[in-house]
């Protein structure tokens, strides 16, 4: 075995008008917070 | 003339007093600025101190990079005041864009809590002008997560630029290697224990100065980085306070 990586799920319950605004907040969040892009990466996964 | 030194307190930290108490012996007056404030009270130079703030649960200093306090501290940075972030302190100084790279989890995974040897590379900045001789200091460390990383063109950039101010080293003065040296605690690229960002106004280290300022704690090697940092804060007082800085 190798090539081992552990990550992080965080599922969120997000009140807004529209499928897309939800995702909007989620995507702010998941790169603002959730992850530092200077060593993670952050997808979102989620209603379209 | 009095030189007000900010000691940031976030709900965790627990270095705050050793900050109140080493401005004090550098004869500075310790002011303490509480996280829910975004005004820095007028002080004249900055701290943010060791701990875990907000419990550091999701990763250390993000939270606190969100914190009303850092508004006020990045406006103060802005306009050119001197702010030193120690470990806890130099991890929200990461998080929050204010100085490069970020800290990861110690290499060798282990919390890691003894004295190691820092190099100062530079002697004439706001934060190692009263250090004097470049010789290696013993200070002591205490974190998880000190592995400074940064992407190679960030790292070729911090050291073309002389940012790098405190490598890990041997007694000797001699760099120390990768984490297979127990020189280096913590596995951190280029051996760095501190850098400051390119304006040199903002500088974060993971060893912890103001817990070596006086014999009696086993080293006053750190006293000369605090006695930096009220110097740099009184020639910035002697050039007349500007208007309170941040937002209300």
């Amino acid at each position: 075995v190798s090539g081992v990586r552990v990550g992080r799920r965080i599922e969120l319950t997000v009140d807004a008008d529209s499928a897309a605004a939800a995702r909007a907040v989620v995507e702010r969040l998941a790169g603002d917070l959730f992850s530092n892009p200077l060593i993670e990466q952050a997808s979102v996964e989620g209603p379209a | 003339v009095t030189v007000r030194i900010g000691v940031v307190i976030f709900p965790g930290s627990n270095r705050d007093i050793d900050a109140v108490n080493a401005v004090e012996v550098a004869g500075g007056e310790a002011v303490r600025l509480w996280h829910e404030q975004a005004s820095l009270d007028g002080v004249d130079a900055v701290i943010l101190p060791g701990g875990f703030a907000y419990g550091d649960y999701l990763r250390a200093g993000v939270i606190a990079r969100f914190s009303p306090v850092m508004r006020g501290v990045s406006a103060f940075a802005a306009d050119g005041g001197h702010v030193l972030g120690i470990c806890n302190g130099f991890q929200v100084l990461a998080e929050a864009g204010l100085v490069p790279g970020v800290l990861m989890r110690n290499r060798g995974l282990r919390f890691v809590a003894r004295e190691v040897h820092v190099r100062p590379e530079r002697l004439d900045t706001p934060f190692t002008r009263a250090i004097g001789a470049r010789r290696p200091l013993r200070l002591p460390v205490a974190h998880g997560e000190g592995c400074w990383y940064a992407d190679s063109a960030t790292a070729e950039q911090v050291e073309r630029d002389g940012q790098v101010l405190f490598r890990y080293a041997h007694e000797d003065g001699t760099v120390a290697g990768g984490e297979e040296d127990r020189a280096n605690p913590n596995g951190s690229l280029r051996a760095v224990a501190g850098v400051s960002n390119a304006a040199g106004n903002v500088a974060g280290l993971m060893p912890h100065p103001e817990t070596a300022v006086e014999g009696v704690l086993g080293s006053d090697d750190g006293l000369g980085i605090i006695r930096s940092l009220v110097e740099s804060a009184r020639e910035r007082v002697s050039r007349g306070r500007p208007a309170l800085v941040g937002a209300r």
